[in-house]
């Protein structure tokens, strides 16, 4: 067991805090919060510098913990343009992979992801989006709710429904994945506006109204799509994790900064106790959930994933990003809430929420745990 | 609850529904204007707690209106919070006739108190004019100030001063939040030994700040029932799951022996122990409660529409304008130990 990085991949922390500190400036920062504005220009110059190496998924995975620690809005943003293309990389044909997979991974293309639902939420099973084949191709109806990318993806990768479940208790049957263009016919998209956090990136609702999609965009085979979508979920929360965990660690990184040159210190000339072992407290679970998190991804990144450990680090990351940020705004007082902190706050709640609540998170965990018998 | 406070409540909640509801994100995120603020002002919410001079503040009548104005914009109940504190300390007839009527504004800083010292900036008196710059006003947008110099007085600032660049704003939008940049000789000292009247009124305000926490605490965990019982996920209301349903029964349960425990102060001479207790609670319970109830409604919870996630913003922004949790927890440490603790 090696806790160490390899050098290639402190190299890519390395590049990662540089582009952060060069581009995520805190006027940019605060400018895409405000404005609700995607960082088009700083996303284009991370393509072109190719800052996230899809060669190597742990320099992805620390890629994503560096620049988020910075700002996680900004951070999110320049990270998910490939967002569902390990669809495509583990059941995609071919010609999809040549066409959708490999221009996003070039930095050419941008993906989206359509799953959740108005209805749904946590729910995708019980998704209500159709798709019904009509010649050579499927026509789709229905909606799409929350969708990361949404204004600015080339391509969705939606799912949809193609047959009634076999019985209500089935009802991951029948559910399939197909590419949609957007700039397709019958494709509407409203952009959300309003988020309480992650303000820089762009998050839409998507509308189908009979828009045809060749069958030949179809991904993998008719009715598997749910089985492929936990599957993408099994990879995408490991990524999320490393969201929460480069939160967490930016909110140490300010509270920490804070002690030196405002805390108050108590008679002993030393910090106050209530202050240290509140930075002990989040220093502990930033370095739990990095461990917890890198070991998921081992699983993961050796193709042998491990979906209690992945959901453990995906509940738990998020968790430490809520709860660090929280303590560290308390106890900086008035300097963390005029600090770029307070955009931390705010960043870190949607992790509680988005790729599987942190309640259907726990409910893996155990449920697995019962049927498999541990971690 | 008295009768009074009862009929008091019901008139907060008409006015709610008239002259708040409809206009709740604005009232949030832009402006009151000027004609919601004398409304405000025309029901007499602004000069409701008397001279902080007086040995027990009327903050009773203010706390129930400001547990009410909360429920629907937290922001108006601190813009009233801000309006009486004011009032509370300035004695000018023509400058309190004019807050209290609506047509000009009044703060206080009470940043003064939360920040250590030389971090909070610095006025100085000088040749018969103050200067220096005040960093973290809430209300920064006001026509008058109430601060205090380095010196250890209190002062009125009638003019002369300006607001900075807007400060980050995690909470109360609508309320002007900068630094504050002074160059003034039309000012009025109101007291020699500031720093003791506006630690006097701080603590009075006790209650009211915990008033505006669970008036947030009620709203928010409202919206968190009603949603439970009409959205299903998996074939069951969400109400029908025991996390969600057994941790907001548990947070409610919480805010009802602290509702209690708010009714029986505001009907007795609480002690500023007892003031802080509730305070103390009230403040971390308003951050729990918009947690729990943001979750229960996922990705829309995220959206400012459905009017939750600012009572997570505002409850965090709440227990950080008007309390300073190490500072409070060594002053009520030491009411508890009853002798000096919790300092090293």
């Amino acid at each position: 067991m090696d806790f160490e990085l390899s050098d290639d991949i402190k190299e890519a922390v390395v590049r990662a805090k540089e582009f952060a500190n060069k581009y995520f400036t805190e006027e940019v920062a605060e400018k895409s919060d405000f404005n609700e504005e995607f960082p088009t220009d700083i996303v284009a110059i991370s393509k072109k510098e190719k800052v996230l190496d899809f060669s190597n998924p742990w320099k992805v995975l620390v890629t994503i913990e560096e620049l988020v620690r910075r700002d996680p809005g900004l951070g999110i943003s320049v990270t998910i343009s490939a967002f569902g293309a390990e669809i495509f990389m583990f059941f995609g044909n071919d010609a999809q992979k040549e066409k959708y997979m490999n221009p996003v991974f070039a930095g050419k293309r941008t993906l989206g992801l359509g799953v959740t639902e108005a209805g749904g939420g946590s729910d995708v099973a019980g998704i209500k989006c159709e798709a019904r084949l009509d010649g050579d191709s499927y026509v789709l109806n229905g909606g799409k709710m929350f969708i990361s990318n949404g204004q600015i993806a080339d391509h969705f990768l939606v799912l949809a429904r193609t047959s009634p479940p076999p019985s209500p208790e089935k009802k991951h049957k029948g559910l399939s994945v197909f590419v949609v263009d957007s700039k397709s016919p019958g494709f509407a998209i409203n952009k959300l506006h309003g988020k309480l956090g992650v303000r820089a990136t762009n998050t839409a609702e998507l509308i189908f109204d009979n828009v045809r999609v060749p069958k030949e965009d179809m991904v993998g085979e008719e009715g598997k799509g749910f089985y492929y979508i936990m599957t993408f979920f099994n990879i995408s929360r490991i990524y999320v994790a490393a969201q929460g965990l480069g939160i967490a660690h930016g909110a140490l990184d300010r509270l920490i900064e804070y002690s030196k040159k405002y805390a108050p210190v108590s008679e002993t000339g030393e910090l106050n106790e209530n202050l240290q072992l509140a930075i002990a407290e989040i220093a502990t679970r930033v370095e739990a959930t990095r461990n917890i998190t890198y070991k998921a991804a081992s699983y993961l990144f050796k193709f042998t994933p491990n979906p209690i450990v992945t959901s453990m680090a995906k509940f738990y990351a998020a968790e430490t990003a809520v709860f660090a940020t929280k303590r560290a705004i308390e106890l900086m007082s008035l300097h963390g809430l005029t600090s770029d902190l307070e955009r931390f706050f705010r960043d870190a709640k949607i992790l509680d929420i988005w790729e599987g609540t942190t309640e259907v998170e726990k409910l893996i965990i155990t449920r697995m745990m019962l049927k498999e018998g541990g971690a | 609850m008295e009768e009074e406070y009862e009929i008091l409540e019901n008139t907060v909640k008409d006015f709610n529904a008239k002259y708040v509801e409809n206009n709740s994100l604005k009232f949030e995120n832009e402006s009151m204007g000027k004609e919601f603020v004398k409304l405000l002002a025309d029901q007499g919410f602004f000069s409701m707690m008397g001279q902080s001079g007086e040995e027990v503040a009327d903050v009773k009548t203010l706390s129930v209106v400001l547990e009410n104005l909360a429920k629907s914009v937290p922001a108006v109940a601190v813009k009233t919070l801000l309006a009486n504190s004011f009032l509370s300390l300035v004695k000018d007839p023509e400058v309190t006739e004019a807050v209290a009527n609506g047509s000009k504004s009044g703060t206080v800083t009470f940043s003064d108190l939360l920040v250590g010292p030389g971090q909070n900036g610095s006025l100085l008196l000088s040749d018969g004019k103050i200067k220096g710059e005040k960093q973290f006003v809430v209300g920064s947008d006001s026509d008058f100030i109430v601060t205090l110099l380095d010196t250890g007085e209190l002062v009125l600032l009638k003019s002369g001063f300006t607001a900075g660049k807007k400060l980050k704003r995690l909470g109360f939008r609508s309320i002007g939040f900068s630094a504050v940049s002074v160059n003034s000789s039309d000012y009025e000292v109101l007291s020699k030994e500031g720093r003791k009247e506006l630690e006097k009124l701080y603590y009075q305000l006790s209650i009211p700040v915990a008033a505006i926490s669970l008036g947030m605490s009620e709203a928010v965990s409202q919206k968190g029932l009603d949603y439970a019982k009409v959205r299903t996920a998996f074939g069951h209301y969400l109400k029908d799951f025991q996390p969600l349903a057994f941790e907001l029964t548990s947070l409610i349960a919480e805010m009802e022996i602290l509702k209690r425990y708010f009714e029986v102060l505001i009907s007795t001479s609480p002690s500023r122990k007892e003031a802080m207790f509730l305070k103390h609670k009230a403040l971390a319970l308003a951050k729990d409660i918009s947690k729990t109830s943001l979750q229960i409604h996922g990705g829309y919870g995220y959206l400012e529409d459905f009017g939750i996630e600012k009572f997570y913003r505002d409850s965090m922004a709440l227990s950080v304008l008007f309390h300073n949790e190490e500072h409070e927890m060594e002053v009520l440490s030491t009411l508890v130990f009853e002798t000096k603790a919790g300092f090293v």
